[in-house]
């Protein structure tokens, strides 16, 4: 259709995370862990002393890049920078939120579903959450 | 009789108006009603595919959930067995090199969208994740039947021929494909050692699971997404023609 960009072809793209230690560990397990010739990784290890600031840098640097289709965030990090994780529209990288150990996941604060849930219900999800 | 005679019939003219008039209404309400009728199957149709793409989301997300619990448990096992220092993030060095599994992407070949809908596409361990993994696992599985008796071994051995004749560049490749996986695999394993815990190998193949999910969720939810802008779209359009119909 008129108007419609087409999404270019990566062939070997790869997936970057912003998660616990254990999920980080299992992913890189997973042959998922890349470090480039700059030493810049494809994963941020978030503790209770990474600030919101680093996550902030974090998620912007991964969203930017165009070698990274998938972008996975712990929930609860996702919330710590939930207005910049809400607005976020671009198709590629992807923003997939995964639960963590220690805090289930939460289908009402996912920023995709609850940008489509407003079909189901007056309200939207986000204003509750206000 | 003169009374009967008087009684004349009532001209049908009128009422072959209100018959044509009638017709006409039901042609017109019959004109009327065939386009809002494709339009609301129309609707119905992007509703449903809506809504399938959306409980295949949730569903996805569940099945993730559920290999991730299981790689923490098996990581945590790992952890006791072998020491929390052996499996930290101190270990995770910065020296250059690429990741084994990447992804594939390429634009949705559906034409009709007029959003952008990305499909991804998982390569494990540097191979095509849809053929080598499962001719991988059958070979693991062939491999260890036919150590333990000679029924198995043959059955293993039938299997091998089958797989021969079917594929023509023949088992070589296969088996080339699967030590390259393994080596990968290895490779990723020696962070944490040379020697490491079962649990350690059965925590990476959970997380394995769990990425494959990962690219199904990824999958879902650009069609959810492209399906909920296209349902926007229908409701935005049948919205105009309803006030039109008001003016």
């Amino acid at each position: 259709m008129a108007g419609r960009t087409p999404i270019q072809t990566i062939n070997s793209a790869l997936i970057a995370m912003i998660a616990d230690e254990d999920t980080v560990t299992g992913f890189l397990l997973a042959g998922v862990g890349n470090v480039d010739l700059r030493r810049k990784t494809n994963f941020v290890i978030v503790d209770n002393k990474t600030t919101v600031k680093a996550i902030e840098d974090a998620f912007k640097e991964f969203t930017a890049r165009e070698d990274i289709a998938i972008v996975l965030i712990s929930q609860y990090v996702a919330n710590m920078i939930r207005f910049l994780v809400d607005s976020y529209n671009k198709p590629v990288p992807a923003i997939l939120e995964i639960p963590s150990k220690e805090h289930p996941y939460d289908p009402a604060h996912d920023s995709v579903l609850s940008r489509v849930s407003y079909l189901f219900s007056a309200e939207s999800v986000a204003s509750d959450r206000r | 009789m003169p009374e009967m005679d008087q009684i004349v019939p009532v001209p049908r003219e009128d009422e072959d108006e209100d018959d044509g008039a009638e017709e006409e209404a039901t042609e017109k309400v019959g004109t009327e009603c065939k386009p809002g009728a494709d339009s609301e199957e129309g609707e119905d149709e992007k509703v449903l595919k809506f809504l399938d793409s959306f409980d295949a989301y949730l569903v996805l997300i569940d099945s993730l959930s559920s290999a991730l619990r299981q790689g923490w448990l098996e990581l945590a096992c790992a952890r006791h067995s072998m020491g929390s220092s052996r499996i930290s993030s101190a270990l995770f060095d910065h020296k250059v090199r690429s990741a084994a599994t990447t992804l594939k992407v390429t634009d949705s070949l559906d034409s009709s969208l007029s959003e952008p809908n990305p499909h991804f596409t998982l390569s494990k361990w540097g191979t095509q994740e849809d053929r080598c993994s499962s001719e991988e696992i059958e070979l693991d599985s062939m491999q260890k039947k036919s150590n333990q008796s000679q029924l198995r071994h043959r059955a293993a051995s039938n299997i091998l021929g089958e797989r021969e004749e079917s594929n023509s560049s023949g088992n070589g490749p296969q088996l080339s494909f699967s030590k390259d996986v393994q080596k990968e695999r290895a490779k990723s394993l020696a962070v944490f050692g040379t020697l490491v815990s079962p649990k350690l190998r059965t925590a990476q193949s959970s997380f394995e699971t769990a990425l494959e999910r990962i690219v199904e969720m990824a999958n879902a939810r650009s069609a959810m997404l492209s399906a909920f802008t296209q349902l926007q779209l229908e409701v935005k359009g049948s919205e105009d023609t309803t006030r039109e119909d008001t003016v």
